[in-house]
């Protein structure tokens, strides 16, 4: 690990500012990707300045009927709030579908949504990856894609996914990331924030060097939103990242679906909002065939791997059997 | 800062390193109770509570705990709430690295211990690789299977000596303890390419760095060449390695060692090493590696079969014809199954990673504290390699974090010694979880090819494999583990016709090395998962056709050699294997979870059985010396703990043969200062060898007790009984044990005549085939043990091992990228069982007494594992009617075997 150094700020105005004042500075919030990263050489910062008391650790009501997640509510407390599990299920468990207790403990809401790809070439940096270095090429497109993206990808470009279950969550109920930079503070809608590779496939975020997530906003749940869950589809029972995982928030009126987010995970660099799939549903009848065919139309789009150690086209099936049999489970009120 | 920290409740008044992760923080100050298994927040033995919250603290600044109140195991408050002492009570540790961890996670649990999800969740960051989770469900759950009384005879489930030590995390491991002053640290450079010959090698930036002590790479290190395996006889495995090699045979070889004040140091100088390398072809596939160009040209004297096509060893024979075998099976209206097997690289991954420490000792005897299972033969070798006389070396163990044979090597101990005696400083190399997993051994990854042919009543009449293992860029344990692979998997069944083909290549892959089975697990997946096909062809129950099939006492055990060429010292001690078919036949027909419903869910039923020789073959020394002293006996091996047990079993044994209390015996092994000669932990020898020698020990005392005292109360010796107290003779009159002290006696075991076990599991399996999913419903396994010395203790090994058999059929495997490099380089990217994936064993005895081991007792350690990856390939078989060839059985592969057969989405 390479020598750096470490500020302690009281007030969040200063880590902005010490972050914006070194182009090699770090935010450090839970620390779990980080010190990890740190230790393994991904990231070689120059300082480490710590945000832990400078991030709320509430959970507010807002006067809309929503709530407002301070960045650094630690993952395990969202997870266990009792508005949160009511209102919107499927954010309380895309939490529990993730990491273990001791990494819940420490991860911070806005630390997860910031997690960098767990994709084995970006980890280690003895092999080329072109999210590390944007002069290198993708290891993966000839390797280990089993994990990679079918969605958004760019011909030869970065093919990670992004690893976290709770920002799948959040694109479904359209939460709105609150952020503090050195220009002021923001707002910007959670399906805006992650990026899709394109010619810069280092930036995970629209965010800016110093820009420091403060909160997450959780808009007034609709009556989709409080019949959501998170479904995540993995290599065994127990602690693994998601092959494929869908949020899925749906209301049926008449045997009609009057309202439908769908929101997946492990498919592309982004957590990515199933628009397509969401139109053709909309007042369409709450079936099987119907489904079916409205998550084939967003795979229509779909680039899957076919590398040589192992491609990815089995995501394809394994996405809309996630899909369909979720959609399935919330139309009969069992998911 | 808001004030110290306080560590279980005492301020600790120290300022962090920036970066330094509380775990390091905290071990530097003298908190073993807190492990380091990986560094990623993978594993859990780190876990400690902070505030009351358990975190990794592997992923915790040290710097953020200021002011908080750090709770270790050592520190967990007393109370009905105190998670240690059920711990301790059911038996819920084998080695114990994963112990503190897990007590500290379980101590911060919500919710009901008894909810499976929720138990399962609760523990979902912490890894135990012994134990199979079960006994740790019956911890959480409040259950005792220990024996609490002060009996401890053979046949009780008598706590590990140990027990109320780990439970607290302060039972010492290799790295625990105080430190030598000025311990310095070794960090390895290790090789960027597949195969490649080192051109240049420029240290001078390195040396020049503050607080590098030394650069050791193979200008200035021994030439020597050995093997990292080690065994009785050194000569069982090919000399190709040196400690530092100027051609590289795989990525992740090491290149160069840098000795620094500390890590950061050594670390430092490691990045300012300067290598050049010349490329040389890399060869990453077995199959083709025989037309390879040379991977050890010019190793003519290194006891390699053929170097020229990158053969380390090499068997051809067989008894009988083959084709006549088949012909008669065709002629008599029977069936032949001919198919390929394709078996994984796993890896052992003991929670405790490889390493040592070493240091000169007052008398300038060099000493290395290791984590290994064979300190006497690292003793001997390591004397070799360095050119000094055996004696002036002494290596010895602390408890070793688990090995399940990965640590029958010396992997380290050559570099930390040549760097005490460099540097004139006490030296330590602590692997971490990325080296243990990109470069020590895996299993041999093997192709099995299998023709078996039977008439149809379900004689055999050909049975013959073509087996092609991986060997990896060294030989270590290459013969042995082919050798010994194709033979009680072959040995275990009757028929006239046998042959075996096999051959260990040489690639440029991470080298392979021994593993719980020991190459039986890979060709019995290929064998046992052909004979279930035959079994479907004849018509018959697969336990039936075993029923049939199997040797019987009185018949030669043949693998492929004739037995009048090649007598052995294999025998038939007992014979448990139709006993194990009934049990778990009848066992599997009961209970299991149900069946998930759906119309894409198939469920079926398989089973496998194996045998193994309780004894590695050839000689397996052991000694042991037991002395009264003070009342208390004191005993003495050679053998290692290392979570097999064998420090509750031979304080059993001893307390049996002495009519003693357990808490009456002290042990002290694993250290080549205990006894002569010990050949070590492996193979299955703890209790059969090792616990022979100490039984034999313990009956000359008490022989030897019964003498003097009998000559003291002038009655003959055979009426004199001892009991914990003393010696009493028929009337009454007792001598004390106090007035006996300094008797003592000795014991020894030479490995031969040996004995077989068999094993036999059965699963029922769920297969969806729209996802691939195999979900177990139902766990059987039963184990013919002979005589069970400690049932809980034996329980504890068949689960561990059907566990990591669970591991290797469904998710485990090191995989490598097409430049030969491993891309599972940690834990979250190689996937050990956890908590929730591993469903519940009924274990099974069946009830024999052996003629050769000690008090009856057969070895059951390596072998539970043999049989589960083809059980669970069979129950796929059966349930979905697709074939898996291939190890693991992950989802996608059968997800895949689903679509071509055309089943339900």
């Amino acid at each position: 690990m390479k020598p750096f150094t470490y500020a302690r700020p009281s007030e969040a105005s200063e880590a902005v500012a010490a972050l914006a004042a070194d182009p090699d500075a770090r935010f450090l919030a839970g620390g779990t990707n980080l010190l990890d990263h740190l230790k393994l050489g991904v990231v070689e910062p120059s300082q480490l300045v710590d945000v832990n008391r400078v991030t709320s650790t509430a959970i507010e009501d807002l006067p809309d009927g929503g709530l407002r997640i301070g960045a650094g509510v630690p993952n395990s407390d969202l997870a266990a709030d009792p508005r949160v599990r009511e209102r919107y299920p499927a954010v309380a468990a895309a939490i529990l579908a993730g990491a273990s207790g001791q990494l819940r403990n420490m991860a911070s809401t806005g630390g997860n949504l910031l997690q960098r790809t767990r994709c084995v070439y970006f980890a280690d940096p003895t092999t080329p990856c072109t999210k590390r270095d944007l002069s290198q090429g993708c290891s993966a497109r000839e390797g280990w894609a089993r994990y990679h993206a079918i969605l958004g990808t760019a011909a030869d470009g970065c093919i990670a996914t992004h690893p976290s279950d709770l920002a799948v969550a959040l694109v479904a109920v359209d939460a709105q990331v609150q952020v503090l930079g050195p220009d002021g503070a923001r707002t910007i809608p959670i399906g805006e924030l992650h990026r899709l590779p394109g010619d810069d496939p280092t930036r995970d975020t629209v965010l800016a060097h110093g820009d420091l997530i403060t909160a997450v906003d959780l808009p007034a749940p609709t009556p989709a939103v409080r019949n959501s869950t998170y479904r995540k589809v993995r290599d065994r029972a127990s602690y693994a990242f998601a092959l494929v995982s869908a949020a899925v928030a749906l209301e049926v009126r008449d045997g009609t679906v009057a309202d439908v987010r769908i929101a997946l995970g492990g498919v592309a660099h982004k957590p990515w909002r199933a628009t397509v799939a969401e139109a053709a549903l909309r007042g369409r009848p709450a079936t099987d065939d119907e489904f079916r065919a409205a998550i084939a139309a967003e795979l229509d789009a779909a680039e899957p791997v076919r590398s040589p150690l192992g491609g990815n086209t089995f995501k394809l099936p394994l996405v809309t059997g996630t899909v369909v049999s979720t959609l399935r489970g919330l139309a009969g009120g069992t998911a | 800062m808001t004030g110290p920290t306080t560590v279980d409740g005492v301020p600790l008044d120290a300022t962090p390193r920036p970066g330094q992760c509380l775990r390091t923080w905290l071990r530097e100050h003298g908190h073993h109770a807190v492990k380091r298994g990986c560094d990623a927040g993978d594993c859990g033995a780190c876990t400690v509570l902070v505030d009351g919250a358990a975190v990794h603290s592997c992923l915790y600044p040290a710097v953020r705990a200021a002011g908080a109140a750090v709770t270790t195991a050592a520190g967990l408050p007393e109370g009905p709430d105190d998670p240690r002492p059920r711990f301790a009570a059911a038996a819920g540790f084998q080695c114990g690295f994963c112990t503190a961890g897990m007590v500290t996670t379980a101590a911060a649990a919500p919710g009901p211990p008894s909810d499976p999800t929720a138990r399962g969740r609760a523990l979902q960051g912490n890894l135990c690789r012994c134990t199979g989770y079960r006994s740790i469900a019956d911890a959480l759950d409040g259950r005792a299977t220990v024996d609490a009384g002060p009996a401890g005879a053979v046949g009780d489930s008598v706590p590990a000596p140990a027990a109320e030590r780990i439970v607290r995390g302060a039972e010492p491991y290799t790295f625990d303890g105080e430190a030598p002053p000025g311990l310095a640290h070794l960090v390895v450079v290790r090789s960027p390419h597949a195969h490649a010959r080192i051109t240049r090698i420029d240290t001078r930036a390195a040396v020049a760095l503050p607080g590098v002590l030394a650069v050791l790479t193979h200008e200035n290190t021994p030439s020597v060449l050995f093997s990292t395996a080690r065994h009785e006889s050194r000569l069982d495995d090919p000399d190709d390695t040196r400690v530092l090699d100027d051609v590289v045979r795989f990525h992740g070889q090491k290149v160069a060692a840098v000795v620094g004040t500390d890590l950061a140091a050594a670390e430092a100088g490691a990045r300012a090493v300067v290598v050049d390398y010349e490329p040389l072809p890399a060869v990453l596939d077995a199959e083709t590696a025989r037309a390879a160009p040379p991977i050890h040209d010019g190793k003519t004297a290194s006891r390699i079969a053929d170097p020229a096509r990158n053969v380390v060893a090499a068997l051809h024979e067989g008894v009988g014809s083959i084709d006549a075998g088949v012909a008669e099976a065709r002629a008599a209206g029977g069936a032949v199954v001919t198919g390929t097997w394709r078996t994984g690289r796993v890896s052992p991954a003991s929670l405790e990673t490889h390493g040592s420490r070493a240091w000169l000792d007052d008398d300038g005897r060099l000493v290395v504290r290791s984590s290994t299972q064979v300190p006497f033969l690292v003793r001997d070798e390591l004397a070799r390699v360095l050119g000094r006389p055996p004696e002036s070396v002494r290596v010895l163990t602390a408890r070793v974090g688990g090995g399940f044979g990965s640590k029958q090597e010396m992997l380290t101990e050559d570099l930390t010694a040549l760097a005490t005696l460099v540097t004139g400083r006490p030296v330590q190399w602590e692997l971490t979880r990325t080296e243990s997993l990109t470069a020590t051994p895996t299993r041999h990854p093997m192709r099995v090819a299998v023709t078996v042919a039977a008439r149809p009543d379900g004689t055999l009449t050909a049975l013959a494999i073509d087996v092609l293992s991986d060997a990896g860029a060294y030989g270590n344990h290459s013969p042995g583990v082919m050798f010994h692979g194709c033979h009680e998997s072959m040995a275990l069944y009757r028929c006239a016709n046998k042959r075996v083909d096999a051959e260990a290549v040489y690639t440029t892959t991470p080298p392979s090395g021994a593993f719980r089975g020991y190459g039986l697990g890979q060709v019995q997946f290929g064998i046992e998962s052909a004979l279930d096909d035959l079994a479907r062809e004849l018509g018959l129950d697969p336990f039936e056709l075993r029923r049939r099939a199997v040797v019987r006492p009185g018949d030669p055990f043949v693998a492929s050699a004739d037995p009048a060429d090649h007598p052995d010292d294999l025998a038939f001690g007992s014979y448990g294997l139709p006993e194990c078919l009934d049990l778990a036949q009848a066992a599997l027909a009961r209970d299991g979870d149900p069946a998930p419903t759906g119309p894409t869910w198939r469920v079926g039923e398989g089973m496998a059985s194996t045998m193994i020789a309780t004894i590695p073959p050839r000689g397996h020394r052991a000694q042991a010396v037991v002395a009264l002293d003070a009342g208390r006996y004191r005993v003495r091996v050679g053998t290692a703990e290392f979570g097999n047990g064998t420090a509750t079993v031979h304080t059993q044994i001893a307390a049996s043969a002495l009519g003693a209390r357990p808490d009456q015996v002290e042990l002290h092994g694993g250290d080549t200062d205990a006894v002569d000669v010990d050949t070590g932990a492996f193979g299955s020898t703890g209790t059969v060898v090792a616990g022979t020698a100490v039984a034999r020990a313990a009956e000359a005392l008490a022989g030897e007790l019964r003498d003097k005292a009998a000559a003291r109360l002038g009655v003959a010796p055979a009426d004199c009984t001892l009991g914990p107290d003393g010696v009493t003779a028929a009337d009454g009159r007792r001598v004390d044990l106090a007035d006996l002290s300094g008797a003592r006696g000795e014991g020894a075991h030479g490995g031969s005549p040996r004995s077989v076990a068999f094993n036999v599991h059965a699963v029922r399996v769920a297969v969806d085939t729209a996802t691939g999913e195999v979900r177990i419903l139902r766990s059987v396994h039963a184990a013919d043990a002979g005589v069970v010395i400690n049932p809980q203790q034996c329980r504890g090994q068949v689960e561990g091992g059907v566990a990591q058999g669970i591991g290797t059929a469904l998710y485990e495997e090191i995989r490598l990228d097409d430049a030969g490099r491993v891309t599972t380089r940690v834990l979250r990217d190689y996937h050990l069982p956890q908590f929730a994936d591993v469903p519940r064993t009924e274990v099974l005895f069946a009830d024999t007494v052996d003629a050769l081991g000690p008090f009856g007792a057969k070895s059951m350690s390596e072998s539970p594992y043999n049989p589960v990856a083809p059980a669970i390939a069979n129950a796929i078989r059966d349930a979905a009617g697709v074939r898996p060839r291939r190890l693991p059985m992950t989802r996608d592969r059968v997800w895949e075997l689903c679509r071509e057969a055309d089943l339900p989405e």
